[in-house]
């Protein structure tokens, strides 16, 4: 029996979602400037290998005026790889006035939102 | 014999453009190999301590009187440069009424880049032998770089370590336009 060609290995996504979680929380943790997280969807999410992709809107980066997103491989108890990108508020604002491009592939439509906690501010 | 090199000495403005445009490739090929799965962790920050070094040789060329055999034949301390680039006009202005978040951006990416300038195996060897290139005697155990996974540059997981990425890519891509001197 030849192989489906649509099929792919697919990842368990609710393992994904709990590491993106466990970064994202990380994230707020140790960076205490960073306003919102944006866990970029893409339409082949579930797919093998697809990276956890954030959008990071921290008040204590530089501005430069373009959104450069770096990859990082899995380590420790993140293990999927990731890629990160960190951006302004300002930025953000000019993001969402298309002011600014996201990467290729990269909406904020799909895009889940994570405000900072207030429990990590107060701990 | 052909010669697809420049054959007229070039003056300090040419070297320095010369070492930003290959410690960009190097920082390429550092995003490159980052987005690759199973490569050891060696090689990544063995690009990225090349970038650094010599976008540091880059300023130093172009805005200070450094001698100019003593940048291309000495290493130049990755973390001194970024002192002097954190302190620019460029970067001040961009963290205007931000001092304390300024400071503590200086604080945490002198600290990174004390790390990776540690990588290279001509520095600090007795003290911190881990480089990203050659093996090295621990506790009378050999440690092989490409298995070892360098936990100080978790950059995923440090504080400040994205930001200070941005901030390397910025001195690169913007080097026409930021003076540290």
């Amino acid at each position: 029996m030849l192989p489906c060609p649509y099929a792919y290995e697919e990842v368990d996504v609710h393992e994904k979602d709990e590491v993106a979680a466990s970064l994202i929380a990380w994230h707020f943790r140790i960076e205490p400037e960073l306003r919102a997280i944006y866990r970029i969807i893409s339409a082949d999410e579930d797919a093998a290998g697809e990276p956890i992709k954030l959008l990071e809107v921290n008040a204590a980066s530089v501005e430069t005026g373009r959104v450069v997103p770096f990859a990082f491989g899995s380590a420790g108890d993140i293990t999927y790889p990731s890629v990160v990108a960190e951006v302004t508020p300002a930025e953000m604002d000019a993001i969402r006035q298309r002011k600014i491009a996201l990467p290729a592939g990269w909406s904020l439509e799909t895009a889940r939102e994570f405000l900072r906690p207030r429990a990590v501010d107060a701990a | 014999m052909l010669r697809d090199v420049a054959t007229v000495a070039p003056d300090r403005a040419g070297w320095a453009l010369a070492y930003v445009k290959q410690g960009g490739s190097d920082f390429t090929m550092y995003q490159l190999l980052s987005g690759m799965p199973g490569v050891p962790i060696c090689h990544l920050l063995h690009y990225l301590q090349m970038a650094g070094e010599k976008i540091a040789k880059a300023y130093r060329f172009r805005d200070t009187d450094t001698a100019e055999d003593r940048l291309t034949t000495e290493h130049v301390a990755f973390s001194r440069f970024i002192q002097s680039y954190l302190g620019s006009p460029e970067i001040k202005q961009r963290y205007a009424g931000k001092d304390e978040q300024l400071r503590e951006i200086v604080k945490v990416a002198r600290k990174l880049a004390r790390e990776i300038e540690k990588l290279a195996p001509a520095v600090d060897r007795k003290t911190s032998p881990a480089n990203a290139e050659y093996p090295w005697l621990d506790d009378g155990s050999v440690v092989v770089p490409c298995e070892f996974t360098y936990p100080n540059l978790t950059l995923l997981t440090e504080p400040g370590g994205r930001t200070f990425l941005r901030l390397l890519e910025m001195a690169i891509a913007d080097f026409e336009r930021i003076r540290i001197h």
